[in-house]
């Protein structure tokens, strides 16, 4: 059961990644991966908002371990920045690494203090 | 349409490979969560390598492309869980080894994605000239 929890929540998680950023990269044309980097930053704080709230393990396995575990990429994130090193970008590369980093640990944290303050009303 | 299958299948495929490996109970390393590092930098890996060879070497057909980069690797690699677990290790207390395990994810990763690269662009060349000898040999001798 869990598997298929999982299963449908990844399918539904990388066609959302896949739209949601074609969607930004048309509207935003940038030199900048801004897609992936919105893509990773939101999902870290969705994720923060389900880890907080109290709700059933089927719940969390196709919200979290599927869905947003499916939505936000590493991968492609690291091919990205590596692409900003390979054309002599290394600032633009380290920048890029950092930010998501930092913002995605500050927006879990933000997400996860919402989910708890929201849980109390 | 049709990509859309093929994302959603590839993107299933990764999510549960991720929740099976995620699941794999390893002993030794107290607690740096050493799953989502070796799934992070060999997803890392593998998406370098399949798109080395897609971009630089032979195009193969889009859909299947799609399914296996979007799909399997992005779905199988994970961004929010590697933030989830740094602020867990923090709110533990542990606040250099949840500094440790960001630093080690990213270098991992590009470490990765660059040995993922070269191995196409050094290695497969080789191969390649290798094959179109032995073809060659195989045509003098008929």
């Amino acid at each position: 059961m869990a598997w298929v929890l999982v299963c449908i929540g990844g399918a539904l998680g990388s066609i959302t990644r896949f739209i949601l950023g074609k969607l930004i990269s048309k509207r935003l044309d940038t030199a900048f991966p801004i897609g992936t980097f919105i893509i990773n930053i939101t999902g870290a704080f969705l994720l923060g908002v389900v880890s907080s709230l109290d709700i059933t393990r089927s719940a969390y396995l196709f919200f979290a371990d599927g869905f947003l575990g499916a939505y936000t990429t590493f991968s492609t994130f690291m091919y990205e920045g590596f692409n900003f090193f390979e054309k002599n970008k290394k600032i633009n590369a380290f920048v890029y690494i950092l930010c998501s980093l930092f913002l995605g640990i500050i927006c879990y944290i933000l997400g996860f203090d919402l989910g708890k303050f929201s849980m109390k009303y | 349409m049709k990509k859309y299958i093929f994302i959603g299948v590839g993107g299933s495929l990764g999510a549960v490979l991720r929740f099976i490996i995620k699941a794999i109970q390893i002993n030794g390393y107290k607690n740096m969560p050493i799953n989502t590092l070796v799934i992070n930098a060999m997803g890392s890996f593998m998406l370098a390598l399949i798109l080395t060879v897609a971009f630089e070497m032979c195009k193969f057909d889009t859909h299947i492309h799609l399914g296996i980069t979007t799909g399997l690797l992005g779905a199988f690699t994970t961004f929010s869980t590697l933030c989830k677990e740094t602020v867990e290790l923090m709110r533990q207390g542990f606040y250099i080894l949840a500094v440790t395990y960001m630093a080690i994810s990213a270098v991992l990763g590009f470490a990765a994605v660059y040995s993922g690269v070269y191995l196409v662009r050094k290695v497969a060349p080789v191969i390649l000239k290798n094959r179109s000898n032995s073809t060659l040999k195989q045509g003098e001798i008929n």
